[in-house]
């Protein structure tokens, strides 16, 4: 007798009995309570935003590399372990060192799922990203932008890393005292020049009003400020020179720091040294390589790697395998640690939900990071409160990846420093 | 007031005017024969740079002896794209010409970026470290010898032009276009010889550039509109007033940092620019060229 199919379907009502109740047991089994949970996503966005084209792309391509090795490296260790191993995605963007780039940008990560986001290596940016992160209610952590306004306003979204301006200010008041000091050098007049870009402003300005501040002996006789990309400096370097300053505070971006050595030599200035008070343009694999003997004697105040940690010493030399001639620096370094921080995050939050994770973030401290200073814990308005800077200083090395050496503070100095320096024509 | 500083910038900025005038001779003559503004101008300039260090790096060419090179590929790429690109778009609204040159700005950039990337490259050249005193004031020479240069180049182009069989064809299709087609002057290769020329042009003050500072793929755009200014100083089409125009700005925008912060400079040549327009549109130079 031929068996009873279903009306109009040709499926026996035996045959769909049996498949209905295969696919009941499969789902039990397998995804769908974790559906019903809706905590153990298999995949964890997160958005990397960074300056990888514009005027400073190879800052922002280092961090992006670094941003991206945390990432392999937590999902190598079997990802976050409280949401059943669910592994990391890292969504990547460019804000072109732009602000309203900044914020499409991230706008365009969130839409694509980023539970949260990170970057952005620039003040400006920073700032755009802050105030969508909290119009969206989407925690921001990020790992390199110093400007103390990004902060200020107290989003309760956002969280940095890296030292604001304000600790950058107390730590060359630090070094700079030490120096005077140690070194019995009678420093009178100051330039100090700044490009023009909003950390540029803020750090130029900060460091003026700290000297004030504090009352040192000595004088600031010209401030000097020239646009971002500035492709010509003899004229602002004239104006230094005209100054006759002793020592010179510069906070440069990279091609400006090249542009401005090479004209401090033609144009034979003499100064006891360069100081920086936290700037990147000194330390970067391609400046040593193209200033050589230049960039000797530099001394820059930046939150740098701590060349004794074992973790730095880990994630460097893989980070040097994986992209020859680069080093960890402290944007890189920074880069690695805002994602480390936000899987620390994630593994205590047991969930992807932003109050959870925001809770979580408050609650941060970590202290595997291959950075100097203390844990990452946070404060009321998400700054880093350990976060803080080493004076670091080009010496010469035979080894282009070993000139750069932190000299202070005494606990983490690999040499002693000079000052002042060797004149540039000298050298 | 310093003197001294005021002199050494007044210097500084003449010697960058020579190269100034270059850039913007390029613009002008295309502008002078076809009536066209190279929006491309700038990213091609940088284009040249990259090529300039590329020889350097892998060839160990100096700057000064890879600046023939480099404009005579430029010429190349100059004839090229008038041929294929500019050649269609003479006779439309301007609106669309220039899209189209912003446009080949735009591949011309990202070109750049492709094949150099993004980050600032400054290989020694030898000279590049080299200055000398003169008093109290100190003489950059790899700024000197940019500047001789581009004179030279500049004169030679306004000789060629005025000399020369096919100078001569140049301007009469500058001067009537439809009265050279009617003599019989094959109108589109001389539009494409005098891209091409333009085109090189730019591409020399590219070269002489890179032992002055960093080549950058995305540094172009400023410089496009630097040259626009110059143009519109010294005249639409007229050669001798994109240098002198040149001269001025380079010398403005140096001198312009005593009395203003100098991320505020190019308040000076653009004030120059309006000013201009406003008491003398057609420019310093202008009808004469």
């Amino acid at each position: 007798m031929e068996k009873k199919k279903m009306e109009g379907t040709g499926i026996s009502r035996r045959n769909f009995i049996k498949t209905s109740a295969a696919v009941c047991a499969v789902t039990t089994i397998t995804g769908f309570p974790a559906i019903l949970r809706g905590a153990t996503p298999k995949e964890i966005i997160i958005g990397s935003i960074q300056p990888l084209t514009g005027p400073i792309p190879e800052i922002g391509i280092g961090m992006q590399r670094t941003n991206k090795m945390a990432v392999d490296d937590i999902n190598a260790r079997g990802g976050i372990k409280s949401m059943g191993g669910a592994k990391i995605k890292l969504l990547l963007a460019d804000h072109e060192a732009k602000e309203e780039v900044a914020r499409s940008a991230a706008e365009r990560l969130i839409k694509a799922g980023a539970v949260c986001l990170v970057g952005p290596f620039l003040s400006g940016p920073a700032m755009a990203i802050a105030t969508l992160a909290e119009q969206r209610n989407v925690p921001f952590v990020i790992d390199v932008a110093a400007m103390d306004a990004i902060t200020a306003k107290g989003y309760k979204n956002v969280f940095r890393c890296f030292p604001k301006t304000e600790l950058f200010m107390q730590s060359i008041g630090g070094f700079l005292d030490q120096i005077i000091k140690e070194k019995k050098v009678n420093i009178k007049r100051i330039v100090v020049s700044n490009v023009g870009d909003a950390f540029g402003r803020s750090q130029g300005a900060a460091f003026i009003k700290f000297v004030k501040d504090k009352k040192w002996p000595f004088e600031i006789v010209e401030h000097v400020e020239y646009p971002l990309g500035v492709k010509d400096l003899s004229a602002e370097v004239a104006k230094i020179k005209a100054a006759k300053p002793d020592v010179l505070f510069p906070v440069t971006r990279t091609g400006d720091a090249k542009l401005m050595i090479r004209e401090l030599y033609k144009q034979r200035v003499e100064l006891m040294g360069i100081i920086s008070p936290g700037s990147p343009g000194w330390y970067e694999p391609d400046n040593i390589r193209d200033l050589d003997k230049l960039a000797y004697y530099v001394l820059d105040n930046v939150p740098w790697v701590n060349p004794k940690s074992p973790i730095f010493k880990d994630v460097n030399g893989r980070y040097e395998k994986m992209y020859p001639g680069q080093y960890l620096d402290t944007n890189s370094g920074w880069g690695y640690v805002g994602v480390q921080v936000i899987a620390d995050a994630l593994e205590r939050a047991k969930s992807t939900d932003p109050d959870a994770l925001r809770e979580a973030l408050r609650k941060t401290n970590f202290k595997d990071h291959p950075m100097v200073g203390g844990p990452v814990i946070f404060d009321d308005k998400g700054d880093n409160i350990n976060a803080t800077t080493a004076l670091i200083q080009v010496l010469p090395d035979p080894q282009m990846a070993d000139r750069v050496k932190v000299v202070l503070p005494n606990e983490f100095a690999q040499a002693p420093y000079v000052f002042p320096w060797k004149q540039l024509w000298e050298r | 007031m310093n003197t001294d500083l005021v002199l050494q910038l007044t210097l500084q900025g003449f010697l960058m005017g020579g190269v100034y005038g270059l850039i913007a001779l390029g613009l002008s003559l295309i502008f002078g024969v076809m009536r066209i503004i190279n929006f491309a101008h700038g990213e091609m300039m940088v284009f040249a740079m990259f090529l300039t260090i590329t020889f350097l790096l892998s060839l160990g060419l100096d700057p000064y002896l890879s600046l023939p090179i480099t404009a005579a590929i430029m010429f190349g790429i100059g004839y090229g794209v008038q041929r294929i690109f500019v050649n269609r778009i003479l006779d439309m609204p301007e609106a669309m010409q220039v899209l189209v040159l912003v446009g080949m700005g735009i591949i011309f950039e990202n070109c750049t970026l492709m094949i150099w990337g993004g980050s600032d490259i400054s290989p020694k050249t030898s000279l590049a470290l080299s200055s000398f005193r003169l008093g109290a004031l100190t003489v950059d020479v790899p700024r000197l010898i940019a500047f001789v240069l581009a004179i030279l180049i500049t004169l030679m182009v306004i000789l060629f032009l005025k000399k020369t069989s096919i100078g001569k064809t140049i301007r009469a299709a500058a001067d009537n276009r439809f009265g050279a087609l009617i003599v019989g002057a094959h109108i589109h290769r001389v539009y494409g010889f005098c891209f091409g020329i333009g085109a090189a042009c730019v591409g020399a003050a590219g070269t002489l550039l890179v032992p002055l500072m960093p080549a950058k793929a995305t540094m172009g755009a400023p410089y496009t509109l630097i040259s626009f200014v110059i143009v519109i100083l010294g005249g639409m089409g007229s050669l001798f007033g994109a240098l002198v125009g040149g001269l001025i700005i380079g010398v403005a925008e140096s001198v312009g940092t005593v009395f203003l912060p100098s991320s505020m400079k190019q308040v000076v040549s653009f004030s120059i620019m309006i000013i201009i327009l406003l008491f003398r549109p057609q420019g310093l130079f202008g009808g004469k060229g």
